[in-house]
């Protein structure tokens, strides 16, 4: 009987756990996360602080419909990997042997230095996080961060008439993924959702008040709230990746067959630097969707069924009552050459990225009906069988290149 | 298992089963009320337009595994695993838009449901009119074919057939010179280029 042991359930832990218990009916698998929770999905946090969901509406699976070959142990952590024994510590002294160890520990979000002056300060990454947020806040809120995180807790706040602030460090909002112009229509649609957005500039510097926090910017304003939220991306948990002496770049190394540099381990999810299709180099795609599918190939793989994982692109979806932005891939750097097509009428943005002939990047505002298409011709990484001119106006699908 | 099979070739782009599977798809089951009801009964097959404006249905393929179940942030996308069919459940969904961006074909859409609450909508393979032993909704109403519903290993022996009957055609034209499956295979493909050409 092979014995799995799977650390971390969120995303990517859950996504294999769920493989296993369809595919590994013999296999005795033991998975271990610190959370203290059912498993939920971190995504939705941002709709439990906007009231949009209750705290049930969070959870995604019940431990209680699990099989009897699965054993969960919740609110413990794992302290060190012995690669030779084949063997976890975890924080309580006990030890756990594995034929085979996925590593699915994810990230943490990154704070910043002035996070340690104020108990106004949070990141937003855990269930405990939104209610620690939800004791603290009355009326208003001041948000850092300009990525995805930072705006859907944004908009989260504003849908329950929340005075919010967005600061974004650089000229325009999601600059990691979009272009400047882009970046400029979604800031004038925040703006025009209520948000208060603040653009080249980043808190340095925050002050205690009575009943809420002061937050100095860099651009020489003062903003007054009742709590802070960052959300200045995550950082990958390589803490006991280290200690195994995996190979480590940003993130834990993988081939195509999530396995990491020592035998019998592999790993999946935010923590894991995979191989991005559209940069043609490693990189961290921390996302939802990208845990779940390597989750799902390092268990099949865990099995011996020896799957190549196509590896992962950067994609996101930004909904709002007025917007809807899906993004894919690289819309900038070297030798990438966009196309675009604007109608004002519509207020639809289609915009695609190539290298050389082959699609890396796309961003389509207010157009949600082809854009999985053309996700997923991205992924492919094929030259398309039309002019990138044609292809960006929309007025065909493309949907036969992906044949 | 039957799933409804697409044949684009056939289609004519008459719309008929976009008003069909509405219709199916309402609160009354009846076209006559179903265009006054509120919400409206919105359909969930398209019909795309491919280069030179050739049309082809385009429906939920109930993909396995599915990529729109993988991004789904809320697990509202499941799997019926008794009859292979995946479903929305719009209770469930917030409208987060991240299906839309996961699905290869392009076929979900977001529609105003009966919970007064916009969620994703797409094709659930007539779960219900399965259940009373009818067929999908956009077959029984396509008049040209290019909408069937049955096995897919069948409907793929009978595509085999055909192409193995010209097939057998070209090498009895040809019995007198040169009795070659391949050439004519390799002629028979050519033609189908020349056609597509053509078009």
């Amino acid at each position: 009987m092979m014995r799995i042991v799977i650390v971390g359930l969120s995303a990517a832990g859950l996504s294999a756990l769920e493989t296993l218990i369809k595919h590994a009916k013999d296999c005795s698998i033991t998975v271990i996360t610190e959370e203290r929770y059912e498993p939920y999905s971190r995504c939705l946090l941002t709709h439990y602080l906007g009231k949009e969901l209750t705290l049930g509406g969070l959870f995604i699976s019940k431990t209680s419909s699990y099989p009897s070959n699965v054993n969960c142990i919740f609110g413990r952590k794992v302290v060190s990997i012995e690669k030779d024994a084949n063997k976890i510590q975890m924080d309580d002294g006990t030890h756990l042997f594995y034929d085979k160890l996925l590593l699915a520990t994810g990230a943490e979000p990154v704070k910043p230095d002035y996070a340690a002056k104020s108990n106004r300060v949070f990141t937003l990454r855990h269930i405990e996080d939104a209610n620690k947020i939800e004791g603290k806040l009355e009326d208003k809120a001041t948000v850092v961060g300009g990525g995805f995180v930072g705006i859907k807790t944004a908009y989260g706040l504003i849908e329950r008439e929340v005075k919010v602030n967005l600061v974004i460090s650089s000229g325009y909002p999601l600059s990691v993924i979009l272009d400047e112009e882009t970046g400029k229509l979604i800031e004038t649609e925040l703006k025009n959702l209520g948000i208060s957005v603040y653009t080249k500039s980043d808190v340095f510097e925050i002050a205690k008040k009575p009943k809420g926090v002061y937050s100095l910017l860099s651009s020489n304003k003062t903003l007054e709230s009742d709590v802070i939220i960052v959300g200045k991306g995550v950082k990958p948990r390589l803490e006991l990746a280290e200690s195994a002496g995996i190979a480590i770049k940003n993130g834990i190394l993988v081939n195509e067959f999530m396995e990491t540099s020592v035998k019998n381990i592999f790993a999946a999810g935010d923590c894991v630097e995979a191989y991005d299709i559209a940069r043609n180099e490693t990189f961290i795609n921390a996302i939802w969707p990208n845990a779940v599918e390597q989750g799902y190939f390092a268990a099949m793989n865990m099995l011996g069924s020896r799957m190549k994982y196509y590896g992962s692109i950067g994609y996101n979806s930004l909904k709002t009552k007025t917007f809807h932005l899906i993004s894919a891939g690289v819309l900038k750097g070297k030798d990438i050459k966009t196309y675009q097509h604007y109608i004002p009428s519509r207020r639809q943005l289609r915009k695609i990225a190539f290298r050389g002939d082959i699609p890396v990047g796309m961003a389509f505002l207010n157009s949600p009906n082809d854009a999985g298409v053309m996700v997923n011709l991205i992924k492919r990484a094929k030259p398309l069988d039309v002019k990138p001119e044609e292809a960006v106006k929309g007025d065909f699908s493309l949907l036969q290149n992906l044949f | 298992m039957k799933t409804v099979i697409v044949k684009p070739e056939r289609c004519v782009g008459c719309l008929q089963c976009r008003f069909a599977c509405a219709v199916a798809h309402s609160k009354s089951k009846h076209s006559y009320t179903a265009i006054s009801e509120s919400p409206l009964s919105k359909p969930r097959i398209h019909i795309g337009l491919l280069k030179n404006a050739i049309p082809f249905p385009n429906k939920c393929r109930h993909c396995d595994p599915a990529p729109c179940e993988r991004a789904c942030i809320t697990k509202a996308i499941y799997r019926d695993e008794k009859k292979n069919i995946v479903l929305i459940d719009p209770t469930r969904c917030i409208n987060c838009g991240m299906c839309a961006m996961a699905c290869p074909f392009g076929v979900v859409r977001y529609h105003l449901q009966i919970n007064s609450k916009i969620a994703a909508h797409k094709c659930d393979q007539c779960i219900l009119r399965q259940s009373e032993g009818k067929v999908p909704a956009c077959v029984e109403t396509c008049k040209v074919g290019a909408l069937v519903f049955g096995e897919i290993n069948d409907e793929m022996d009978k595509e085999t057939a055909k192409v193995a009957e010209l097939v057998w055609l070209g090498i009895r034209q040809k019995s007198e010179e040169e009795a070659n499956a391949f050439s004519s295979l390799k002629e028979y493909k050519s033609k189908l280029i020349e056609i597509a050409k053509r078009r």
